[in-house]
């Protein structure tokens, strides 16, 4: 048995490792990582100093973030080199390896351009500074809601450690508390933004239990929290906290439009990600008869192999295998009265992890409650889709990919609220670009507008 | 004389059987014996004078505490301090669960549990002659009558506040966390008053306002100006939490801890500089009082540094509590050299494993 790895807390006065370790196993039960729980004080401490502390000026700021994107995706940090530090990841979360792979160069294309990204959300009227001549007669100058921001991470996908970037390039202080599942990322990409320039207390790495959570975000000005639906209602009405929920995600192909024309599509919306991410399609309606696109999807993603996480060639997440056993059975219960078209499987690998083998169900009712469950695998649901149902069942929609020629329809879709992104023909739900929101702009939430005018 | 030895101080090491035995002569003896052990000894199917004979033989002893909830006070007195019995006060458990529990606290054991207290807090350098502040339950809390017992002894006058913590037990409970929050600032609230206006050298306060305490850099000053030594007491702390007052927050404040509980009749302070500094160990005063750390699935004492369900047995002339299993785990560590039973390290509250029911959605 080799070492741990250890993933310490990052405080304000440097590394800390903490008596209270939580020992992090791989998919297949073997301890890999041994990861420091820091208690309340800790935090308490750690956001006070974070409020006390400095901004590092623009320039510095953008030039540590770029220098901290490549040291991250391609340098040694902490003694851990990036092909290892990628291996591990794929180990301990089950995310494959090229996955891992694609989000380490997001994440540093993200730091890179943070800033610039960040700007699409400003508001036309508003500049940054009271220098700006237009503050001569008059102008909106866009400033920070607060200085510390906090962020409780995820674990399902790296990718989601690309988001908070912007909110450093904007001169908030970061405070990230990582998922215990997978805090390998945070802490690599926390430990490459110290070394390039930013302070202690300008970024810090708080993993906890949950009653030092909470107060991570009672000591902020502004949290984002991923969770699932109980973590969206609790903090539905707190103006200072950014849920991140279910993405729900969804695809529509209308009886104008040939499903068979967009199949790779369709089938890289489910699976693509390893099928962990809010951008994973969940459910397919098709106007007129799903069955022969369930068929077509099932064909498609049951030919997908069963590949330890860490393969070049690996698709499907791995878990655990009574954590898998425990999705599957979940979602075998969550599905009875649907058609099973490709039945999850729980299939068990070499080393004693496990993946889920994608599942296709077919539901009767373009209404049906399933349609809705999102679980962290290739598992959709495909429903028929009528004129009646219109844009109602697409409510709460992280995507929506709609394959239409129906502008009347377009039209109702775009203008829902509640569905977040629409991407409009053959565009995977996956699809993503910087400087094109997320979520919205993370700048909405982070910033507002002062009136200014001087003499 | 068997009470002689019922009698001796806390530091005495008597022969832990005699000891018992003695015991039980004294609470089973119908001249002797409260009221309530005389009757309940009427359900017990084993002769407490005949069939206790050793230390371990409390173990055929119910647990009994949750007579105590309704039991006459009075009827906990042992007859045999006659018609007019010293009583320092009648305390009540937390009240987590139910109803509270009573227990009576007499005077000749009162004393003693202090001069031992207040022996080991020599021993451990802390100040005496000055002021302390108790920001402990108030009332019918026995944590809350220790301060005044221990700044007494030692030269100083103690400033109090008044604390329900059941009202914040039931706040919380009800999911209104704020609400706690506004209590518990108000505490705070108070405490500073004191501690800017008064020479306030020992604060004595539980870990979670301790932590309130050291979330406010102005009394984290002020304290780190006036006050030399810090008891916790109460609740549990966590290691690292220790860790980060000594070497962070209060670096030249004596931090010092008590593992006590009403059912014990009192407190028991952590040992003084140990061979590892990052364990906190209690040992507790045997024979009056003796822990076991059991495994809480069989009952079965626990290896040496394994983590189990703490047993007390508080055997006094004042009171009779044998084998009593509290919510608390602990690691079991070696007692020191004359000690009878387990000594108790970093003790923590009865762990609660996680909801791991499936979350739909990807986080």
């Amino acid at each position: 048995m080799t070492d741990p790895i250890h993933i310490d807390a990052l405080g304000p006065h440097g590394a800390y490792r903490a008596r209270n370790r939580l020992v992090v196993p791989d998919v297949a039960g073997n301890p890999l990582v041994e990861l420091s729980l820091v208690p309340k004080l800790f935090v308490t401490r750690a956001m006070s100093a974070m409020r006390k502390a400095d901004t590092l000026r623009l320039e510095e700021r953008l030039a540590a973030l770029a220098e901290a994107g490549e040291l991250f995706a391609t340098g040694v940090v902490d003694g851990l080199s990036a092909t290892d530090y990628q291996y591990t990841v794929s180990r301990v979360a089950g995310t494959p390896l090229p996955v891992v792979r694609g989000a380490v160069r997001a994440i540093a294309d993200s730091a890179a351009g943070a800033f610039g990204s960040a700007q699409q959300a400003r508001p036309v009227g508003a500049v940054h500074d009271w220098r700006d001549p237009k503050a001569r007669d008059g102008t909106a100058v866009w400033i920070r809601r607060g200085d510390v921001f906090a962020v409780h991470a995820a674990g399902n996908h790296p990718g989601v450690h690309s988001i908070w970037l912007e909110a450093l390039a904007l001169g908030f202080r970061v405070a990230v508390r990582p998922s215990r599942r997978e805090a390998l990322t945070p802490y690599r990409l926390i430990s490459a933004l110290r070394a390039s320039g930013f302070g202690a207390d300008q970024i810090v790495l708080l993993p906890t239990d949950h009653e030092a959570a909470d107060e991570i975000l009672r000591q902020a000005d502004l949290a984002m929290v991923y969770g699932g639906q109980e973590v969206i209602d609790k903090y539905a009405a707190d103006p200072t906290v950014l849920p991140n929920g279910p993405g729900r995600s969804k695809i529509l192909i209308t009886a104008d439009c040939d499903w068979r024309d967009h199949l790779d599509m369709i089938v890289d919306s489910i699976s693509h990600e390893g099928g962990a991410a809010c951008i994973n399609t969940t459910a397919v309606f098709v106007e007129g008869d799903p069955a022969p696109l369930a068929e077509a999807i099932a064909a498609r993603l049951g030919v997908i192999p069963s590949l330890p996480p860490e393969d070049d060639k690996a698709v499907l997440t791995a878990y655990s295998l009574p954590a898998a056993k425990k999705i599957e059975s979940y979602l075998r219960s969550k599905a009875e009265g649907t058609t099973a078209v490709l039945e999850a499987e729980v299939d068990e690998l070499p080393d004693g992890s496990a993946v889920l083998r994608p599942a296709v169900h077919l539901l009767d009712s373009p209404f049906s409650e399933q349609a809705g469950i999102e679980l962290a695998f290739p598992c959709v649901w495909v429903a028929p889709w009528t004129r009646a149902a219109w844009s109602a069942v697409f409510r709460d929609s992280l995507v929506l990919t709609a394959v239409t020629k129906d502008e009347r329809l377009l039209d109702d879709l775009l203008a829902d609220p509640t569905i977040k992104n629409l991407y409009i023909g053959d565009h995977p739900t996956y699809w993503m670009a910087l400087g094109v929101p997320h979520d919205a702009y993370l700048g909405e939430f982070l910033m507002r507008t002062k009136a200014v005018i001087r003499d | 004389m068997t009470d002689n030895m019922l009698d001796l101080p806390l530091d005495a090491r008597p022969d832990p059987d005699a000891f018992v035995r003695a015991a039980m002569e004294w609470h089973f003896n119908p001249e002797t014996g409260s009221a309530y052990w005389l009757e309940r000894a009427k359900t017990l199917d084993f002769d407490p004078r005949t069939n206790v004979q050793t230390l371990d033989d409390l173990a055929l002893f119910p647990n009994i505490v949750n007579d105590l909830r309704d039991v006459r006070a009075e009827d906990l007195i042992p007859q045999g301090y006659g018609p007019n019995p010293d009583v320092v006060g009648v305390y009540e458990s937390g009240g987590t669960t139910g109803s509270p529990k009573r227990v009576v606290v007499l005077r000749d054991w009162w004393s003693r549990s202090t001069d031992w207290m207040n022996a080991h807090l020599d021993a451990a350098e802390f100040p005496r002659d000055v002021d302390w502040l108790s920001i402990m339950p108030s009332g019918p809390h026995l944590a809350g009558e220790m301060p005044r017992a221990l700044a007494t002894r030692r030269g100083g006058i103690t400033f109090y506040l008044d604390m329900d913590p059941r009202w914040v037990k039931k706040v919380i409970a009800a999911g209104k966390a704020e609400e706690a929050t506004a209590y518990a600032e108000h505490l705070i609230d108070q405490a500073a008053f004191v501690l800017q206006t008064q020479d306030i050298g020992v604060i004595i306060t539980t870990p979670p306002l301790l932590e309130r305490l050291a979330g406010r850099d102005d009394l984290v000053n002020l304290i780190n100006e006036k006050v030399k030594g810090i008891v916790w007491a109460g609740t549990h702390m966590d290691a690292d939490t220790r860790f980060l007052y000594m070497t962070e927050v209060f670096p030249a404040v004596r931090l010092h801890g008590i593992y006590g509980s009403t059912m014990l009749g009192g407190g028991i302070f952590e040992r003084i500089r140990p061979e590892d500094d990052d364990a906190c160990v209690f040992d507790p005063p045997s024979p009056f009082i003796t822990f076991r750390v059991v495994d809480p699935e069989t009952g079965r004492t626990v290896k040496y540094g394994e983590r189990g369900q703490v047993v007390m047995n508080h055997v006094s002339k004042n009171m009779l509590l044998p084998n009593n299993l509290e919510r608390d785990i602990a690691t079991r560590v070696e007692p020191p050299a004359g000690q009878t039973g387990d000594s108790v390290a970093d003790v923590s509250p009865v762990t609660q494993f996680e909801d791991e029911a499936v979350i739909e959605g990807v986080y």
